[in-house]
């Protein structure tokens, strides 16, 4: 028996194999279960979301404001109210974000401060979103005097939310064009400004976009920061400007889920689906911008 | 004036003075090296020329407008009439404030609402000042600039060094906001910490904040926020990791390690749509479906009396949201040990299964521990979950199917209240975010050291 071929084949290693082979399948099937848990549950939220909600979506959901009574109730206040905050952060943050990226991969000099500037970009990008709304509360607020639950001070507090995103993302797109096409620039007799300028950042400009919508959604999303800063008012009325108090899609939905009427299920499970809607036409915009533009170098 | 009208009217001028200067180069242009600069610069260089100083102007009045305006106010002939007493006094001229910005609205006390037109007028006067300012400034500068559109002028450079400087003021915006978290929560903190003392705060075990209560020394013993410490943690922490760990790292494992390239395609995006929806939908699903089976459950295994606010519902929605974040984590660290490791295992003849379990899950530790700390950090700071699922009851108890409440629950509850924003119980909100902050910075800092570290050991 001392050979270790027969060893091999003798009944009791058959055993052991099989024992090793079962626990490779148990394995495998918990991490298949772990996929199908996760899964399971997106779709369970999204069929409950769809079996309470898809009745109340019709032109006057659409087009109305929020009312008391459920069945004249409508997301066009709020969903207003996003678009003018969404554009306040779209127009503070996109131009910051791009160009202090391009500031810190192409002319920033290795220094201490520098350093600084990186490491607080990136911990603002894991500062939690409520923290920016006691931010925006204590600055725009009480400090500065901005008015109250406006798209003004939500689209600040956001920018400030969103900007380190569009940072991050824009620094990777300009790390990805190959130096070759900075070198030939500058070897024309481009100046700096102008390689980067003129031909780093519309190669990179894809990429940025890419982040830049997937930061933007995060934006449109968000409830917490501007909970904080006083948005969550009955708005009867859609808001005319950015200084006009107003109110935001989700939290239209955190509104409308604290009343007791059940009626409002309906309409908060509408404005869900809503919600869900415009995010996932942006994030597809999002994905469709990076596979029709992106360059592989 | 209304600020949109201004910014417009800069704009405006702005590129007037960039068509004018460019215009005026061109005409200087007689040949090849006659121009030290390219028309379109003697453009930008006017029209920064025409912005900058207006912006910086008009920004630095909106800045110390408000100081000047409350002087204006009281000052008023109107405004002496108020009482004298400080803290009502500011409150009215506050209503009056908003009143005369929201045409009229929000004027609740009488004396708030006759100084409404009074303060209309001031307003009105100040905001014409401030653009007027503006005005001047953009058209003093636009002269500077259109007095330097000359052939020997080098306007490339010097357009060139006001960009560096704008890149330069884009990228300390993060260092400003960085520093504004910190100090306006420092300040807030502060003023809360002259009321309560921290010790009563951090180690008391009483939650019970009354934003009316009279000011006096036994405020402290309601502000003892241990029990909030206690729910965030166990919700955040311990319930949501239970869910999210196992689930996150077994999904990340089966697909880099098992799954065919299209099941990956697939099913990868699919497990991110978890981290792309708005916290207000789960928390709306945990309210809505979750927590009334938790409920249902908690009532079938004999617990007594169980509400439909649990940590276990707020936990587990958490939990499923962290998910992907988990499962990237533990992707990336899977991903960075060497392949010789893995390949070593496998020429030994254990089984995949034995050396993901043996090998790589071992040495990708570090950088899976990193990974469910940052997991952590998130879960704390998860605010619509908890609010709309876990309740208002601060209690220090171990048993999932309770109502707990949770330190951004209390923040977001004491700030959207009625209360003066003074009054200590509305300032907890501010050291309370002062805690949440410290210790979700901490996780990572420490988390991505950890990283650091663990990646250089396989360099």
């Amino acid at each position: 028996m001392s050979n270790p071929a027969t060893q091999w084949q003798s009944p009791e290693m058959a055993r052991r194999l099989e024992r090793r082979y079962a626990a490779e399948r148990r394995f495998r099937l918990m991490g298949v279960g772990a996929i199908t848990v996760s899964l399971a549950f997106l779709a369970f939220l999204l069929f409950t979301m769809l079996k309470n909600g898809i009745g109340g979506i019709d032109l006057e959901f659409l087009t109305g404001s929020d009312s008391t009574d459920a069945a004249t109730a409508g997301i066009w206040s709020s969903f207003k109210g996003s678009l003018l905050t969404m554009a306040v952060t779209l127009v503070l943050s996109f131009p910051l974000g791009v160009l202090a990226a391009i500031w810190l991969e192409e002319f920033a000099p290795r220094a201490k401060w520098v350093e600084w500037i990186e490491v607080s970009i990136n911990n603002l990008a894991a500062v939690p979103s409520i923290i920016f709304g006691l931010l925006g509360l204590a600055i725009f607020i009480q400090l500065f005097g901005l008015p109250r639950s406006s798209p003004l001070v939500g689209g600040l507090t956001l920018a400030l939310m969103t900007m380190p995103v569009i940072v991050i993302a824009a620094r990777n797109a300009i790390q990805a064009v190959p130096p070759s096409i900075r070198d030939a620039a500058l070897a024309v007799g481009a100046s700096p400004v102008q390689a980067s300028f003129h031909h780093v950042l519309p190669l990179a400009l894809p990429g940025i976009l890419t982040g830049t919508i997937i930061g933007m959604a995060r934006a449109l999303g968000e409830t917490a920061p501007l909970l904080i800063i006083g948005m969550r008012m009955f708005a009867a009325t859609p808001p005319q400007g950015i200084t006009d108090s107003s109110t935001v899609l989700p939290m239209q939905i955190f509104l409308w889920s604290g009343e007791i009427d059940r009626a409002f299920v309906q309409n908060t499970s509408a404005a869900i689906i809503a919600l869900l809607v415009f995010l996932l036409a942006m994030n597809g915009l999002a994905i469709y911008l990076r596979a029709r533009f992106e360059t592989r170098w | 004036m209304s600020p949109t009208l201004v910014l417009l009217v800069l704009f405006a001028l702005g590129g007037a003075a960039w068509f004018t200067a460019r215009r005026r180069a061109r005409a200087l242009y007689t040949g090849r090296g006659s121009l030290k600069a390219m028309p379109n610069y003697h453009g930008l260089h006017m029209a920064l020329w025409v912005l900058i100083p207006a912006l910086l102007g008009w920004a630095i009045w909106s800045a110390i407008a408000p100081g000047l305006i409350h002087g204006a106010i009281l000052a008023h002939p109107a405004a002496q009439l108020l009482p004298a007493m400080d803290m009502e006094r500011e409150a009215i001229i506050n209503e009056a404030l908003t009143a005369a910005r929201n045409n009229g609205f929000g004027a609740f006390r009488p004396e708030a609402a006759a100084l409404t037109a009074p303060v209309d007028e001031i307003l009105a006067r100040f905001n014409w000042i401030g653009a007027a300012l503006a005005l001047v400034l953009a058209f003093a500068g636009g002269a500077y600039g259109h007095t330097r559109v000359t052939r020997d002028f080098p306007a490339r450079t010097k357009v060139e060094r006001g960009v560096l400087g704008l890149l330069l003021a884009a990228s300390s915006v993060a260092i400003v906001t960085t520093l504004g978290i910190i100090g306006s929560l420092v300040f807030e903190a502060f003023r809360f910490f002259t009321f309560v003392s921290p010790i009563d705060f951090l180690f008391g075990t009483n939650w019970n904040p009354d934003p009316f209560a009279p000011i006096n020394p036994e405020l402290g013993e309601k502000l003892g926020a241990v029990p909030l410490f206690w729910g965030t943690l166990f919700i955040g922490a311990i319930i949501a990791m239970i869910v999210a760990v196992p689930l996150g790292l077994m999904s990340a494992i089966y697909l880099t390690q098992y799954a065919s390239g299209t099941f990956r395609k697939w099913v990868k995006p699919a497990l991110e749509i978890l981290a792309g929806v708005p916290t207000v939908v789960y928390g709306y699903f945990a309210a809505l479906t979750v927590a009334p089976l938790v409920r249902d459950f908690a009532a079938a295994i004999g617990i007594a009396n169980p509400t439909t606010e649990s940590a276990l519902a707020a936990g587990l929605v958490m939990g499923v949201m962290i998910i992907p974040f988990v499962s990237s984590m533990a992707d990336d660290s899977i991903a960075a040990v060497p392949q010789a490791m893995r390949d070593g295992s496998l020429a030994m003849g254990a089984t995949k299964s034995e050396t993901i379990r043996k090998v790589l899950i071992p040495a990708a530790l570090p950088g899976i521990v990193a990974g469910v700390m940052l997991a952590i950090s998130r879960a704390i700071g998860e605010t619509m979950i908890v609010y709309m699922a876990a309740g208002a009851a601060a209690r220090l108890s171990a048993n999932p199917f309770d109502s707990m409440t949770t330190v951004t629950y209390q923040i977001a509850r004491l700030l959207t209240g009625d209360g003066d924003f003074a009054h200590p119980a509305t300032l907890s909100a501010f050291a309370l975010g002062l805690v949440l902050f410290v210790v979700t910075l901490a996780l990572n800092i420490i988390a991505l050291r950890v990283v650091k570290r663990f990646r250089e050991a396989y360099e």
